[in-house]
């Protein structure tokens, strides 16, 4: 056995591969289905990389470890608002695969420690993001509930 | 690792828990957003339940064993094609959730054999299924995949 924790998803797309790489990095978009985060970077391998939320605080924090567009995307993730900093960094990787009129979107996020709270956590979070993202690209609506960041949290 | 493999896999849609039971429960949408697949019960527990596949005299069988609507829908899943039929029967439970506007799709596919085939089968198979269900009933329209009709991955 790996001592490793790790969460993979797999969701399909009807967009292309540009579009939904745009989604995935801009801040107009991802205000609409990240809960109103979005991140800071110059998406350059090396780069570094913040997740930030409405409140001013820095949520997550990393580097670019690959770059692809519009295909691939690897980055150093750890957390910065709470406790599960002291995890370490996680590694979480964008694969986009164009499959006919769609796109094959898989998110892997992994950390090289066993049972880790901070994959857990990101383990029911990114449900809901993926689903948002995906009513934002096919409806123009992202879910009414991703919109702003929960209240408290 | 002792434990036998399950797989689960959450998706949320912007419709009511009932437009998505019936989603799960209706012939005619799954032809729809399934890719040509037909879903076949009267939905009684104990009742025979039936995903009659595109490609002709393909099909998975099974029995419904929970029927809770608009909440909780369960049935076993037996694939008799590709020489699928000698492996036993595995679960499939949904669990429906109603947040404000949205609701919390819950799939729970577990009780394979061991050295199961059916499930590297699913494993591919639900999240294309459940993106186009979602697409579905919040776009009106479906994924079509030609890799999955082509290759009966249900």
């Amino acid at each position: 056995m790996s001592e490793k924790s790790s969460f993979v998803y797999v969701t399909y797309i009807r967009t292309t591969p540009q579009k939904l790489w745009d989604a995935l990095i801009k801040p107009e978009f991802t205000r609409q289905f990240w809960f109103g985060a979005w991140q800071e970077c110059d998406w350059k391998i090396g780069s570094s990389w913040r997740l930030m939320i409405p409140d001013g605080r820095v949520a997550d924090a990393g580097e670019v470890l690959e770059i692809d567009p519009p295909r691939r995307l690897v980055l150093s993730w750890r957390n910065e608002f709470t406790d599960m900093r002291e995890e370490g960094f996680s590694r979480m990787t964008y694969l986009l695969e164009p499959a006919s009129e769609m796109v094959k979107l898989t998110v892997m996020h992994e950390i090289d420690r066993p049972k880790a709270r901070f994959i857990e956590a990101v383990s029911g979070g990114w449900p809901i993001i993926l689903a948002s993202l995906k009513s934002l690209l096919e409806t123009g609506q992202s879910l009414e509930s991703t919109r702003r960041w929960p209240e408290g949290k | 690792m002792s434990d036998k493999p399950s797989f689960v896999y959450v998706i949320y849609i912007a419709a009511t828990a009932e437009q998505v039971f019936e989603a799960l429960t209706s012939a005619d949408m799954s032809e729809r957003y399934w890719v040509g697949n037909r879903l076949q019960s009267d939905w009684k527990v104990g009742s025979p339940f039936a995903l009659q596949l595109k490609r002709e005299g393909n099909r998975v069988t099974g029995t419904v064993l929970e029927v809770d609507p608009p909440r909780r829908l369960a049935y076993t899943f037996h694939s008799q094609h590709d020489g699928l039929d000698s492996e036993g029967p595995s679960r499939v439970t949904f669990e429906i959730e109603s947040h404000k506007d949205q609701v919390r799709l819950t799939i729970t596919h577990d009780e394979f054999p061991p050295g199961s085939k059916v499930f590297e089968h699913i494993n591919r198979g639900w999240p294309l299924v459940l993106s186009s269900l979602k697409s579905f009933l919040e776009s009106g329209r479906v994924l079509r995949a030609p890799w999955y009709e082509e290759a009966d991955a249900a």
